[in-house]
């Protein structure tokens, strides 16, 4: 669209637990998403944009609607050319073309049927084929997923985008149409808790949870200032500034990545994240499995294979305060050891 | 497309939870399973894992509805037409796949348009009850499910045949399938009569033990890092469990029943007060499935008394406790089902017993105090004094501060009547469950069309209206068989129902606190909210009590935050009606400027004996006339429920308020779902 360069990850103020929880997700997209808490104008999609950005290309087929990677999809890709258009199916990879990792917004007044994708139904009937047009969804394979004010929208909506988020696929039985294809994303939502809270149901699909606030001290603040205005005045030159700390982030995430199935967790801690979600009363399984994750993440982060305890509390903050169950009157904690501090208390 | 599941024979503990789905995959005759249970426990996982062990059966080649090849089966037209010329083929039997935003063609089955257009005959594609027929049906979050589908489905299976008759289409086919569902009893319940339709129902919760979780966490660790090498860890015992699985359905048809067991069955069903007959025959058939599970050609008592809390959990009408109380204070109605009517909708309001048991009227004294009261809750309280919510008291409690505040506990709660907007002609967006709306979304039911552009193009229409053209266009020779223009386009007009905003205006004065009339209209606001969740409106609430109004929570879809503030408003002072109602009214002006399709229902719990004024004139008829003015908006729909003790001397103020608003007029009794019904019968004064 534009070759403006974006605010450059690396250049944002603070907000510590959001970029943690921001990067532990592309590291490992299995986190299944974050939720960010907090008020307005606190950088939320500045750093989404923003980490997307040093983010490395992915390869893709030339003109492919769904996204599909080229190295493990083409038989989906294949199958959904035979189903959607009829055509006998290309027996060889068509071009693929490497593009950035895209942030694509779901916007409060979508609809279903732009979620989810949809027949073009005048093109069946004037031309008498069918046409689908695929919803966010499909443009969202492979990308990140950016909802904003993810409370504010229709309930049905998110229904069906958490379904498809936790089963990576989607699927569409409407008008004339059933067909499934890979939805695999970082799922990134906001939220002003003043509007009201989500579902617990729905709470609980999101992987993390960060809470955020604007920044109090002085200093900060000027920062913020000053690098605004210094992007504001020329944003390549800024961005060239902080060049050097991007390509090392980058570097960092990748390396992660690659270290991510090596990290090995012993035994004994596993037990510590077990009694850390019973303990604070989490409904189901969900929790444990998202906090052992978070947990490895954390590590390959560090560039470490073996995961530590302060892993463990650190990946216990960012898992455990939206999960736990909670009683009409209580709010959600701030942190996970105020919550165990209460358990303690309520034995005793 | 293809995906590892995660395997059944993988499943850490959930003895239960497995049981049930082996005898699920032993006997369709049973009539499937539902699954209720807290968030995250592997609900939805291990239904799909059960599909990989269902058995083969022989259906006819080509046919989309599987239909089968033997001479006496249930044959769609299609195969009619060919009987008994029929190839037949072996595959696995299908888990069809519901999901939530599925529309009503591709649930019923509709007219396949392209295939149409180009033979120009109605070719008719079939929908997942056809897919589904002599298979499983599974919709996941069963009870979010749009209630007109839910009709759908209902249908199909109580006749076991779907019938279109709609969008000019007229067609019929065999659908019987087995019901699969799981859901999470949160986010509400499930129509009675759908419940019915599960064979077997089970409770399902994480657990506790940290080893057993330890090894939960482990083996999806090594699910998602290798599906195939997992897979291939656990062929073994897959194969084991699918083998055993093949002995016991081979076993089924020998297995029998002897006539003394048939009425221990009977017994066990008619101890636990089911309704109707429905379950005494799943629990001989879910008995015979396990019989054949263990090997046994003979059903004993140990099996029946192993599957029956199975069979009776969603039947039984009098359980001593409602399954698992959801964490929000909802009330369960899980033990009040009325299996056995045809008009489940109306039923379904009507059925349900007088109070909830004691336990749901706890949540809100259960929780952990607050840390301290909300900001709003210090604006209302001018004495500068707070309420001490903390104490654990009784029913009504003393004053815990101020001069003259109160606080009461939430009396008990109940289910309330429905309550709706008046159905107009506006379109509108949203979801949601109360009021019945035109509705300018792809979703809902398909009412009527109209000539107009747009993407929801009504087939039927669009070719009627192109109908008469077709031979003056017939020059262009484009191979369609029908031609269309823009001004044949019609597009769909739909109806759902959608949540509203429910402005709550309570009555704080002292007169409310007499006798625990306090607790009890909380009670009802409870109940109210409750609903208000389920049905998911918006909620705001306005209280007036000595001086003047407060608005305590501006409209939020938080039901929680209201239910907070609710167990926290004190109580006392002198009655400002009319500050209650010009408050009220801002609200909802301010209400419709942003929403101006809104339809809000204003809620007045009060006993109307207002005695302070605005102005200088009398309270109670200035408190009227300025109801008057706040009921002349026409999207505004008031109700007000009447808080006055029944009695030798009463005033009936809050009779003439709703008079001079015309709205519906309550005692808190009559808004019980239940006393409907006793009035019909009488045996109400």
């Amino acid at each position: 669209m534009n070759n403006r360069p974006i605010y450059p990850f690396t250049a944002i103020v603070g907000q510590n637990a959001m970029k943690l929880a921001l990067m532990l997700n592309v590291v490992n997209p299995g986190l299944s998403g974050v939720l960010i808490r907090g008020e307005k104008g606190t950088a939320k999609s500045t750093a989404v944009r923003a980490l997307a950005d040093i983010l490395p290309e992915i390869p893709m087929f030339g003109d492919d609607p769904y996204q599909l990677d080229p190295d493990g999809e083409f038989g989906i890709y294949q199958e959904i050319r035979r189903t959607l258009q009829g055509e006998s199916a290309p027996k060889t990879l068509p071009e693929t073309v490497l593009r950035k990792v895209r942030v694509v917004e779901l916007p409060v007044g979508a609809t279903e049927d732009r979620v989810v994708g949809t027949l073009d139904l005048e093109h069946a009937l004037k031309k008498g084929e069918k046409r689908v047009e695929p919803g966010i969804l499909a443009q969202a394979h492979r990308n990140i997923l950016y909802v904003d004010e993810v409370n504010l929208l229709d309930d049905h909506v998110v229904d069906v985008l958490l379904d498809s988020a936790a089963m990576g696929v989607n699927t569409i039985e409407r008008e004339g149409v059933s067909f499934s294809h890979p939805a695999r994303f970082t799922l990134v939502g906001t939220m002003n808790p003043e509007e009201g809270e989500l579902r617990p149901q729905l709470l609980d699909r999101f992987g993390l949870c960060v809470t955020i606030e604007g920044i109090r001290t002085a200093e900060d603040r000027v920062a913020i200032m000053e690098r605004r205005a210094a992007f504001d005045l020329d944003a390549a030159v800024f961005a060239a500034r902080w060049q050097a700390e991007s390509a090392a982030l980058a570097d960092r995430l990748l390396t992660a990545r690659a270290l991510y199935p090596e990290v090995k967790v012993e035994r004994p801690l596993l037990f510590e994240i077990a009694r850390t979600c019973l303990e604070v009363g989490v409904d189901g399984h969900r929790g444990d499995i998202i906090m052992l994750k978070a947990a490895k993440t954390l590590a390959a982060l560090d560039g470490r294979t073996e995961v530590a305890t302060a892993d463990i509390h650190t990946a216990a903050d960012l898992v455990l305060p939206h999960r736990v169950r909670r009683q009409p009157l209580m709010e959600i904690a701030d942190s996970v050891q105020a919550l165990r501090a209460d358990a303690a208390a309520r034995l005793h | 497309m293809e995906r590892a599941v995660y395997p059944l024979a993988a499943m850490v503990g959930q003895q239960q939870l497995r049981q049930g789905l082996l005898l699920t995959a032993i006997n369709p005759a049973m009539g499937g399973i539902l699954l209720r249970g807290e968030k995250g426990t592997a609900k939805s996982t291990m239904v799909r894992a059960l599909a990989a062990l269902l058995p083969e059966i022989e259906v006819v080649r080509g046919c989309a509805n599987a239909c089968s090849p033997r001479p006496n089966g249930d044959r769609c037209p299609e195969c009619q037409r060919r009987f008994p010329v029929l190839e037949s083929v072996t595959r696995r039997t299908r888990l069809i796949e519901l999901p939530l935003n599925a529309t009503e063609d591709r649930v019923a089955g509709g007219i396949d348009f392209p295939r149409s257009l180009k033979t120009g005959r109605a070719v008719f594609a079939p929908g997942l009850l056809a897919r589904a027929h002599r298979g499983l049906l599974y919709v996941d979050e069963v009870n979010l499910l749009d209630d007109h589908i839910v009709d759908l489905v209902l249908d199909a299976a109580a006749s076991g045949e779907n019938r279109i008759e709609r969008e000019g289409i007229s067609y019929r086919h065999p659908a019987r399938f087995v019901l699969v569902g799981t859901m999470n009893p949160e986010e509400g319940e499930l129509r009675p009569q759908l419940l019915d339709r599960f064979g077997l129902c089970l409770e399902i919760r994480g657990c506790d033990d940290p080893e057993q979780r330890v090894a939960l966490m482990e083996r999806r660790e090594a699910f998602d890092r290798d599906p195939a090498a997992f897979l291939a860890g656990y062929r073994q015992e897959s194969d084991q469990l699918a083998g055993q699985l093949a002995r016991a359905r081979a076993l089924l048809a020998g297995v029998r029943v002897t006539a003394r067991l048939r009425g221990f069955i009977g017994e066990l069903c008619r101890e636990n007060n089911v309704a109707g007959h429905r379950a005494d025959l799943v629990m001989e058939q879910a008995a015979r499935a396990f019989a054949a599970l263990e090997g046994a050609t003979e059903v004993s008592i140990d099996h029946v008394r192993a599957v029956a809390p199975m069979v009776l959990l969603h039947r039984q009408r009098d359980a001593q406790q409602p399954p698992a109380p959801p964490p929000d204070g909802q009330r369960s109605d899980q033990q009040s089902e009325d299996t056995s009517s045809e008009n489940d909708r109306e039923q379904r309001d009507k059925s349900q017993p007088e109070d909830a048991p004691a336990p749901q009227t706890q949540p809100p004294q259960d929780a952990s105090p607050p840390p301290s009261p909300p900001a709003d809750q210090t604006e209302s309280n001018d004495a500068g004094q707070k309420p001490e919510p903390e104490q654990p008291q009784e029913t009504p409690s003393p004053p815990t501060a101020g001069r003259d505040d109160q606080l009461f506990q939430i009396g008990s709660t109940f289910r309330v009547k429905p309550l709706h907007a008046i159905k107009d002609r506006m379109v509108r967006r949203g979801s949601g469950r109360r009021s019945r709306s035109r509705i300018a979304q792809k979703k809902g039911r398909y009412v009527k069309s109209a000539q107009r552009p747009g993407e929801d193009l009504a087939l039927d229409a669009t070719l009627r209206a192109a109908a008469p053209f077709q031979r003056q266009r017939a020059e262009s020779g484009d191979g369609l068989a029908v031609r269309l223009c823009e001004q044949d386009l019609h597009t769909k007009i739909r109806e759902k129902r959608i949540g509203n905003l429910l402005l709550f205006v309570v009555d704080a004065s002292g007169s409310m606190g007499a006798r625990g009339r306090m607790a009890a209209s909380k009670g009802a606001v409870m109940s109210l909210l409750l609903d208000a969740y389920q049905k998911r409106d918006r909620v705001a609430m306005v209280t007036f009590r000595r001086h003047g109004a407060t608005v305590n929570l501006p409209p939020t879809n938080s039901v929680d935050l209201a239910g907070r503030l609710l167990a926290e408003m004190p109580v006392g002072g002198r009655t400002p009606l009319s500050a209650g109602l010009v408050k009220s009214h801002e609200q909802v002006r301010n209400y419709l400027v942003k929403n101006p399709t809104a339809q809000p229902i204003v809620i007045f719990i009060t006993d109307g004996k207002s005695n302070v004024a605005l102005g200088e004139g009398q309270p109670v008829e200035e408190s009227l006339r300025l109801a008057d003015a706040l009921a002349r908006d026409r999207r505004i729909r008031t109700v007000v429920v009447d808080t006055e003790e029944a009695g030798l001397v009463t005033f009936g103020l809050a009779r003439r308020l709703a008079g001079a608003m015309a709205a519906q007029y309550f005692k808190i009794d009559d808004l019980k779902a239940q006393a409907l019904v006793d009035i019909v019968r009488g045996q109400h004064p």
